[in-house]
């Protein structure tokens, strides 16, 4: 049991990196992404490639895939050259996402298709013995989930953080005051991309083996509920939040031992279904999430005066 | 090649009422609804349950299936988007995300992953100068050609569809002009509801029925619409025709299975250079 | 020295962590102690969803036959986990860690499709825990498995052998060739194109199509357009439904051959499509040989008709069997003693049986037993690839399937 919970805790440090990644662009910096399982794949794809066909190790590997996510992510931002609502943005990302997880199923020479790519090596592998592997896994991909939130809350703390919240909120005013509005949005999303990356090559070392239908659109769903669950803006609480959906999600395999007269079928359409219900419901009945976003605290008595 | 063009033409005109729905809510309510595609999935499953299951003719099965998801999407919007109206458009397209995901899981839950079909002999072709066609294609196209119709009617000649027009152009001054546009919204879920059943339905004719049916023409319909210009009901019906003819010429070309790139690249060029679309008026936001 | 410390904490630490937790737990993991163990992943949802349930009451009632009969090990029951696959590899991936971690089982079975097996083969090998797939794709047993992954089908390759074998008999000239993007199907096409062309057919066209498009219209333009005699579709039922709908109303009319996966799928097929579009479709699929003693005991113990034909459930039942009997033979539960007997009770030599209580009678006697199973003689190569298994063909008349014949590679 106890060997269960440590893999469990491993996929929840990755899943919350990839919804660390998610808040960062969507809760920080408002652009919604919706081809986030695309940009997974294309992270895992490109951390094990690295590995495989270009013999680059583990840690080249990930700063590789990183790299290439984020500059996939930078270049999908120019489409906003032009226009800047958020729903062109969205529709585009959605497409992005589908082409990246085509190509990944349809360039064999490349990816090897639909039989995916197995035989990834993992961090770390040599130093301890296969059974107390996956304690030095969960400490890396904890580590790791640490560095995350380190580097977002002092970025949300920095000049540039300031930029990132004031785009979100209102590019006209952001672009009046001489930010290039453009180029901070570029830079939102190739960060946001970067840490998908990561979050795609931890994906990779822990399974060791990939294939196009590990990163299907339920993917978006939960890391949505991470974030909007633990608070946009908010990157101590997207861990909550990717805790609780993971949680619920393998808490609902165990559930099934308990009512057998459910049919796995509708039991995993219903775990969708809650999914779905929950995200919605937690934007109606409780948008700031769980844990509230690092807000720069002005000091109120001197300002209250010049509001009308 | 005549023939490739027909058949374009053919999964054009299956697109444009999806289009046509999807600029509509944008045009009334200005955000992206995701959930469009699970919509048509779920209206299909409806039509089979009365079609095929209760026996019913496709006709009549149709009809009632209309007003109930227009009916249904009113409940939707009152349930699911109103209390979210004024958090900005990428709440709204999150909650159509995430309600997307319930809807097709909706289905799946009673009718599982297998692929179904309507209860409706499926015939041989015919050719008309050495085009082949068939009896679905023609329901097809004469549906939404009188859908479109109806819709150009009703937005020009109703005080309804003037009053939407109104709320699309600018919805202050729909309201100081003593537009309610409560109203307003759920006549345009409403009209949205039908155009959807309606589509899934034909889209049911033309394949099979499946959970991820409709979800997989959400880029191809969202780019119909972006092409058309967001907001124009005109647009969205030439931006079908003109994305289905493109990505089924291409496939003389590229690989078919990247089919799907195809309405990407349009979208993409059309945001660098020509963010209003084809029929969509430029505007400078706010 | 160092290193040794570290992982010493790393130790230290987690059973420190562990102990509050697993409180709970110990107990039931003790009185389980008696019990053996077994994983059967199962594709209950996704596009094989039609399959788990048969494959799961199988396993059932093979465990149960095997419980009754006094178990194995003197007098240990075989506790069966039977769980979904959901038909993925990452949830494949995370059963096996809980079947091994949690349950701590030392045999997995069921693992249908090639997602599965693909993903959950590190583990298990990683493990030596014994995995035993279902599932078709060459890679499955390529490189070095130690010992540990066998599988209860055909391979790939050999469904390709079978088909254009059956297709050069059929006297077809030229062919044209579609296939879903799938790592099953891939290997099918390879070398179903390259004997059709040793032969001197023509192969007009060739394509790959994914999964969940809007429409197969292009496709099956193209590819039926050229007008061959016949066309050969390697897909799945949800897209064979919709292709099959497209060539029919297209009005084209080269002959149909496909796999009964996508063509019969319970009957689902002639249900989505109708039986004037299913009309004339050939359709071919790794079966049982229907008439070995094997199969007969097994449609009694499933309590079925004697035509029914059980495609997949006679494989798990097959991998139940040899579990036990290999474990008996080992005189061990652990997959590192027990994978090496697997060869010397499903091959031989010994005397053939096809009743795993007698079997497992004559092993606790200590003769040699060749096991003839269910779904397949149970013969493996030392890869760990099955031998013994063949196709069976129908082709569809009248809105019925009717068998046509049955051939080994």
């Amino acid at each position: 049991m106890i060997s269960f919970i440590i893999l469990m805790s491993i996929v929840i440090c990755f899943s919350a990196v990839l919804a660390l990644a998610l808040n960062f662009q969507w809760g920080s910096g408002g652009m919604v992404n919706f081809g986030l399982a695309g940009f997974y794949a294309l992270g895992a794809y490109a951390c094990a490639l690295l590995m495989l066909k270009g013999g680059f190790n583990t840690f080249f590997a990930t700063l590789g895939a990183m790299a290439i996510v984020a500059v996939a992510c930078g270049l999908v931002a120019i489409v906003t050259l032009r226009v800047t609502e958020e729903d062109y943005f969205a529709i585009v990302t959605l497409g992005v996402g589908e082409m990246l997880r085509l190509v990944a199923l349809n360039e064999d020479w490349l990816t090897k298709g639909a039989l995916g790519l197995s035989g990834i090596e993992r961090p770390f592998n040599d130093w301890v013995a296969p059974t107390s592997y996956s304690y030095v896994m969960l400490g890396f991909c904890a580590l790791m989930v640490a560095a995350t939130v380190w580097f977002l809350n002092k970025l949300a703390r920095s000049p540039f953080g300031r930029v990132v919240r004031a785009v979100r909120e209102d590019d006209v005013v952001a672009a009046t005051l001489g930010k290039h509005v453009l180029w901070a949005r570029i830079r939102i999303f190739a960060i946001g991309g970067a840490l998908i990356g990561l979050a795609g090559s931890l994906h990779a070392f822990y399974y060791q083996y990939i294939d196009p239908t590990q990163f299907s659109n339920i993917v978006i769903a939960y890391a949505f509920m991470a974030v909007i669950a633990g608070g946009r803006g908010a990157y101590l609480g997207t861990i909550l939040g990717a805790s609780i959906v993971m949680v619920l999600l393998e808490g609902s395999r165990f559930a099934k031992d308990l009512i057998p007269s459910l049919s796995s079928d509708q039991l995993a359409a219903i775990r969708i279904i809650i999914i779905g219900v929950g995200l919605i419901a937690l934007l109606i009945y409780r948008p700031q999430g769980f844990l509230r976003e690092y807000r720069l605290q002005a000091n109120l008595s001197g300002s209250k005066q010049q509001s009308p | 090649m005549l023939q490739t063009l027909f058949n374009g033409f053919v999964t054009g005109i299956t697109m444009t009422l999806p289009a046509l729905a999807v600029t509509l809510l944008f045009g009334v309510l200005k955000f992206a609804n995701f959930a469009i595609g699970a919509m048509m999935t779920v209206a299909a499953y409806m039509a089979f349950a009365l079609n095929a299951q209760l026996g019913w003719p496709l006709l009549p099965s149709t009809i009632v299936v209309a007003i109930v998801c227009g009916l249904l999407c009113i409940a939707v919007d009152v349930v699911t988007f109103k209390p979210l109206r004024d958090r900005g458009s990428i709440t709204l397209m999150v909650a159509s995300l995430g309600l997307g995901f319930v809807l097709e899981n909706i289905a799946r839950l009673f009718y599982g992953n297998s692929a179904r079909s309507f209860a409706i002999e499926i015939a041989r072709p015919f050719r008309v100068m050495d085009i082949r066609m068939n009896k679905e294609q023609m329901i097809t196209i004469v549906v939404s050609t009188v859908a479109m119709l109806a819709m150009y009617f009703l937005l020009t000649r109703t005080p309804v569809g003037r009053a939407m027009r109104a709320v699309a152009d600018n919805p202050s001054l729909a309201l100081v002009r003593g537009i309610e546009s409560g109203r307003i919204i759920r006549w345009t879920w409403f009209i949205a509801g039908v155009l959807l059943a309606v589509g899934g339905v034909l889209i049911g004719m033309d394949r099979a029925i499946e959970p991820p049916m409709g979800s997989s023409y959400l880029i191809a319909v969202f780019a119909a619409a972006i092409f058309g210009g967001l907001g124009s009901p005109l647009g969205a019906f030439l931006g079908a025709l003109a994305i289905g003819i493109v990505s089924e010429m291409a496939t003389l070309v590229i690989p078919p299975n990247y089919r799907i790139g195809i309405p990407l690249c349009v979208i993409a060029l059309v945001l660098i250079f020509r963010p209003q679309g084809l029929m969509g008026q430029a505007h400078i936001r706010r | 020295m160092k290193k040794f410390t570290r992982r010493d904490v790393l130790r230290t630490l987690g059973a420190a962590a562990a102990t509050p937790l697993s409180a709970p737990f110990l107990n039931l993991a003790h009185a389980q102690g008696a019990n053996i163990p077994i994983g059967v992943a199962l594709p209950m949802t996704g596009n094989a969803g039609a399959y788990g349930p048969d494959m799961g009451e199988a396993a059932r009632r093979t465990a149960d036959l095997i419980n009754k009969a006094g178990g194995i090990l003197g007098g240990r029951k075989l506790e069966l986990f039977i769980e979904d696959s959901e038909s993925s590899a990452s949830v494949a991936a995370n059963l096996t860690q809980k079947f091994i971690n949690v349950h701590k089982a030392q045999s997995l079975v069921g693992y249908w499709g090639t997602p599965e097996g693909m993903s959950s083969r590190p583990i298990a090998i990683q493990n030596k825990v014994v995995l035993m797939v279902s599932s078709a794709a060459n890679a499955i047993t390529e490189g070095d498995t130690q010992g540990y992954i066998w599988r209860f089908q055909m391979r790939a390759t050999d469904w390709g052998i079978v088909i254009s074998r059956a297709a050069e008999r059929l006297g077809f000239k030229s062919v044209g060739v579609m296939g879903l993007q799938n790592a099953f199907v891939l290997p099918i096409m390879k070398v179903f194109e390259e004997r059709m062309q040793a032969a001197g057919r023509k192969v007009v066209d060739s394509l790959v199509y994914n999964p969940e498009q809007p429409s197969y219209r292009a496709e099956v333009q193209r590819v039926f357009g050229k007008k061959p005699e016949a066309v050969f579709c390697f897909g799945l039922l949800p897209d064979f439904v919709s292709i099959m709908r497209e060539v029919y109303r297209g009005g084209f009319d080269s002959k149909v051959v496909s796999l009964s996966i996508a063509a019969d799928a319970e009957g689902k097929f002639i249900q989505g499509v109708g039986a004037q579009a299913a009309e004339g479709i050939r359709h071919f699929q790794p079966m049982p040989d229907v008439a070995a003693p094997g199969y007969k005991r097994f449609l009694k113990l499933m309590g079925a008709p004697a035509d029914r034909i059980f495609l997949f459930p006679p494989n798990t039942h097959d991998q139940i069997a040899i579990t036990a009997l290999a474990m008996e033979k080992a005189k061990s539960p652990m997959a590192a003693d027990w994978s090496k007997q697997i060869m010397a009770v499903g091959n031989g030599p010994g005397e053939q049986v096809d009743d795993i209580v007698e079997a497992l009678k004559m092993v606790r006697a200590g003769k040699n037993v060749n096991f003839q199973g269910a779904g397949s003689t149970c013969d493996f190569t030392a890869s760990g690839d099955q031998l013994g298994r063949g196709m069976g063909q129908w082709v569809i008349q009248g809105g019925k399937q009717v068998f046509v014949e049955y051939a080994k590679p």
